[in-house]
């Protein structure tokens, strides 16, 4: 565990922690004044959507996160207006999707259930999946960690 | 930028060490040749200070591989410079012989020393140069070898050509085992041109040295001879650029998985990556599933907004603190900095949720902390007697709070809790019409 080795993979934790845990109460709260249905979600979807910004664009899965969030948004949004023309939409995409010969490594056949934990893990290659895979669980340690804390705070 | 420098800094002394011995091989039995024809003392003597030249490269790589990543980038200049074989072969040796190994005596004991450090030699070129410790063991044979050649200086003169030629085809058949390994570790070959110091002074070195044996073998030279090249492959490995980006894409890939394997815990046991995968998987699906039993917790607690941030983010700006205050050691994290810092967004607060039950200017700060919690309360739906009292509890905090403020005048008089809870009430119906 040589630190000075692995550098270039951590981007300053402390930072990404404490941009995290503004956003996050910032949009918890936000939730909370406004009364909707489905809270849990959106808890989950501030959660992911502040840490994602927290990262920024430099990453690929915070980006793939994003812009999943967003599509998500979008078609909540659009579904009211024209359900049937997103569902053949959708028909089409599943046509076009490939399977990937990346991972025929040998040690690798599971790479395929790694890429659908990591956001936007399936347009990577395996070098860089891996990669991503350091990061995200790095910067989900610290969301947890400031989850807990938040959830600590609140109820005791 | 600096992805993998340390692990691709050793691997490219220990490749340029074993080019380096393979030459000197080649150049060994070329004096061999020599020696054969001519049978000179002298010759004798240049030889064996060659020999001796040899000897240091071994305790050298035990020197590199010691250092590791503090002299890597300026150490490839300096401990590979003595060592370059090429002003050296056209004099015979005799300066590097001096420098490196001073205390042998040179003349007579040459063939004696000759064929036990033919040996050692054969040996030298057999050890995977990859793994430090054992060059370091091979290290301290070879200064056993050594000793017991000075013991036994005279005894083997006459065997000396034929145990030459011997030892040569055995190291030829060890390099050739060697090269079949080489096949299997593929990656080990790997340079990267990041580290451009260390690959520029080698390449100069291996250019020189090959440009004295160039005739016999054109093929180390061939792959030597450009900058650019990022990448270099051992003897009998392929060297088309498909399979020279399969190998760094390999390496990169053992080094994500080596970081991966630090970062997820008891993925250190595991040996073979698809254990290893599939730890990581269950690591991520394990901490997915914990932010979202969070998310779930939080959605379902009833967050006393104001302060409760204000408190975090005292937490979060001094970690010294205690998780759990008591609520009437909140005050003095009310002075903090951050607590001054997020005063505006209560105001917003406060604006926004446009409660109009002023009782008097000294409510100010009260009525800021009262003002978030109503709406809250009513999506949480359960809105009857029972928060009432809860709200009082509260209450009394907030009290604390104002109180240890020193807002105003608040200080002398005890305040009632019938007027605030009578308050939300109101705060309450109004948000209901």
């Amino acid at each position: 565990m040589n630190p000075k080795t692995y550098h270039h993979i951590s981007s300053n934790p402390s930072s990404v922690k404490s941009r995290f845990t503004r956003g996050f109460l910032r949009a918890f709260k936000k939730i909370k004044r406004q009364q909707r249905p489905y809270l849990y979600g959106r808890v989950k979807i501030a959660a992911d959507k502040s840490l994602a910004l927290a990262v920024g664009s430099r990453r690929a899965w915070s980006r793939a996160l994003l812009w999943k969030i967003h599509y998500k948004a979008w078609r909540q949004r659009s579904r009211f207006n024209n359900k049937k023309k997103l569902l053949k939409e959708n028909k089409k995409n599943k046509k076009n999707k490939k399977k990937k010969n990346d991972d025929e490594e040998v040690g690798f056949r599971h790479a395929k259930e790694l890429r659908k934990l990591v956001p936007g893990g399936e347009a990577m290659d395996l070098c860089s999946l891996l990669d991503e895979t350091a990061h995200y669980i790095k910067c989900l340690i610290t969301q947890v960690q400031v989850m807990k804390s938040v959830d600590q705070i609140y109820s005791f | 930028m600096n992805r993998g420098v340390v692990p691709a800094g050793e691997m490219l002394h220990c490749t340029d060490l074993t080019v380096l011995e393979r030459q000197r091989a080649h150049m060994k039995w070329q004096q061999e040749q020599f020696h054969v024809v001519q049978q000179q003392q002298q010759q004798q003597e240049s030889y064996f200070s060659e020999l001796s030249g040899v000897f240091s490269v071994p305790s050298q790589v035990s020197h590199v591989q010691s250092f590791e990543g503090g002299l890597l980038s300026g150490g490839g200049d300096s401990v590979l410079g003595p060592v370059k074989p090429d002003p050296a072969l056209e004099n015979g040796w005799p300066d590097l012989g001096k420098v490196v190994v001073p205390g042998y005596g040179f003349g007579p004991c040459g063939p004696a020393f000759d064929a036990d450090a033919n040996y050692a030699i054969s040996r030298t070129t057999s050890c995977p140069p990859a793994v430090a410790a054992e060059a370091k063991v091979k290290e301290s044979s070879i200064v056993n070898h050594k000793m017991s050649a000075a013991v036994g200086r005279e005894s083997f003169k006459k065997r000396k050509a034929d145990k030459v030629h011997n030892t040569k085809v055995g190291a030829e058949d060890e390099a050739k085992d060697k090269r079949m390994k080489g096949c299997a570790e593929e990656g080990d070959s790997k340079i990267i041109e990041q580290n451009n110091n260390n690959n520029k002074s080698n390449s100069n070195n291996n250019r020189e040295t090959s440009g004295d044996t160039s005739k016999e073998n054109s093929k180390v030279s061939e792959v030597q001879k450009p900058d650019y090249i990022h990448v270099r492959a051992r003897r009998g490995q392929a060297t088309d650029s498909h399979s020279l980006a399969e190998r760094v894409r390999r390496e990169k890939i053992s080094e994500r998985m080596k970081y991966l394997q630090d970062l997820v815990p008891g993925c250190n046991k595991i040996t073979g990556k698809a254990g290893m995968l599939d730890e990581i998987i269950n690591y991520v699906q394990s901490l997915q599933r914990q932010v979202e039993f969070l998310s779930m917790k939080l959605a379902a607690v009833n967050p006393r907004l104001d302060f409760n941030i204000d408190n975090f983010f005292a937490k979060e700006v001094f970690p010294a603190c205690p998780p759990n205050f008591p609520p009437i050691g909140m005050s003095s994290d009310m002075n903090n900095p951050a607590y001054l810092q997020f005063n505006p967004v209560q105001q917003q607060v406060v604006s926004c949720s446009g409660l109009e039950m002023g009782i008097n200017p000294s409510d100010m700060g009260l009525r800021r902390t009262i003002s978030a919690p109503p709406e809250t309360f009513l999506d949480s739906s359960c809105f009857t007697l029972q928060p009432s009292s809860i709200w009082d509890a509260d209450l009394q905090n907030f009290y604390n709070l104002a109180f240890d403020q020193g807002r105003s005048t608040i200080t002398t008089t005890p305040f009632p809790s019938q007027p605030f809870t009578g308050s939300i009430e109101a705060s309450n119906l109004k948000m209901e019409m």
